[in-house]
């Protein structure tokens, strides 16, 4: 193999650990897909390090010598359903060795897979919201009020995800919103508890997946990266909980 | 009765979150599956102990168990079965009331609610990680190809 078709398979390897990283992949994890895959092409020592932020590989091999990539990852998806085809196609290219080309063709499959429609997006988190407040204690008057709330949660984090404005952000504004339709619901009558709503639409927002794979990255090795997401979520955690409340200050 | 409820509202928000997440098809079914058996365990063992920690890592050490299992079955990552599994366990109600009681100044509700949901969280944690460790052991002793990630 030449240096230039090194660069081209090692580039594969990096935008598949990218994705896998976007779509909820442990770290770990990450790096043993790019180490395998570049073993696979024949290289004989690979160096990968990746963080929630970036990915840093340096292989080596006879006839194209040493070659280093580095990715920026911005950005999480959670999609489960990409995670679960890229680790598939991972496990293709190591027993299979295809060309760079058939590796990109897969993974413009894997980028445009399939998504649940907008409506059942908005019928998803009507469900979340609903069954949380009644799973905390809450009567069917709540589960209505906080399935109500989660729509428009829907709505409210649709529209703010085409502008410009971070995640942090959109959960809090999120939150106060949520804080304050839950305020209003009781008071027209809908709803009977402002906090057993509160709570439904809280579980909707939590950063499920960051904090279970914080805890798995810490415990395999990976601190820094475990670290990162622990702060990260338990930030997170405690911003939408205070916009929750914020509402109720006010009222 | 009120049990029966809350096992079918937890079982709910976990078919919400796994679809959420984008899960798709007979995994939908499994990770759904998975947050019913965790609220089931939590239950049960509530009925033995009534201490809420206990049941948080016995919980969690059953769901992760069936995660595991479930992804080596169905060879896709453990994270697709544990994440919906667990959510019904994330304690969001004491989280909201840590921040409603510092707004409303109520310390010893403060400390009382921040405590609950430090210790849960961390109970949680440790019936997650000490599973995931002992598995892989066990795991690895059984097989050849032990350490390949993209297998589970």
């Amino acid at each position: 193999m030449n240096r230039d078709d090194a660069e081209q398979y090692l580039s594969c390897a990096m935008s598949i650990g990218e994705q896998l990283l976007i779509n909820g992949a442990e770290v770990s994890r990450v790096e043993d897909t790019i180490r395998r895959i570049c073993m696979a092409y024949g290289a004989l020592r690979v160096d990968v390090f990746s963080i929630t932020s970036s990915i840093v590989t340096t292989m080596y091999g006879e006839g194209f010598g040493t070659c280093t990539q580095t990715r920026r990852v911005s950005g999480m998806s959670n999609d489960l359903n990409k995670l679960d085809e890229l680790n598939e196609l991972s496990r293709n290219i190591c027993e299979t060795r295809p060309e760079p080309e058939r590796i990109a063709e897969a993974l413009e499959k894997i980028q445009n897979g399939p998504r649940y429609s907008l409506g059942v997006q908005i019928l998803i988190y009507a469900l979340i919201s609903g069954s949380f407040s009644l799973f905390f204690g809450g009567n069917l008057k709540d589960m209505a009020a906080s399935a109500i709330i989660g729509v428009l949660l829907k709505f409210l984090e649709t529209v703010l995800g085409r502008t410009p404005v971070n995640t942090l952000i959109t959960a809090l504004l999120c939150s106060v919103a949520g804080g304050f339709c839950a305020n209003l619901l009781v008071l027209t009558g809908i709803g009977a508890h402002t906090d057993l709503i509160s709570i439904g639409n809280i579980m909707l927002l939590i950063p499920g997946i960051a904090f279970t794979n914080a805890l798995r990255d810490m415990f395999s090795g990976d601190t820094i990266t475990g670290a990162i997401r622990f702060v990260e979520s338990v930030l997170r955690s405690v911003i939408i909980a205070l916009g929750f409340t914020f509402a109720g200050f006010l009222f | 009765m009120q049990e029966f409820v809350q096992l079918m509202a937890a079982t709910a928000g976990s078919l919400g979150f796994a679809a959420l997440f984008n899960i798709r098809g007979k995994k939908l079914v499994f990770a759904t599956l998975g947050g019913f058996l965790g609220w089931g365990v939590y239950l049960a063992v509530e009925h033995v102990n009534a201490n809420p920690y206990a049941c948080g890592f016995c919980s969690s050490v059953m769901l992760t168990l069936y995660a595991e299992c479930m992804a080596r079955i169905h060879k896709t990552p453990v994270t697709v079965f544990l994440v919906s599994a667990a959510i019904p366990l994330i304690p969001g109600a004491s989280l909201y009331r840590t921040m409603a009681c510092l707004m409303s100044r109520d310390w010893p509700g403060f400390t009382e609610q921040s405590t609950y949901a430090l210790l849960f969280a961390a109970s949680m944690a440790a019936g997650i990680t000490t599973t995931t460790v002992i598995f892989q052991i066990v795991w690895d002793c059984f097989r050849k190809r032990g350490g390949y990630k993209h297998d589970r």
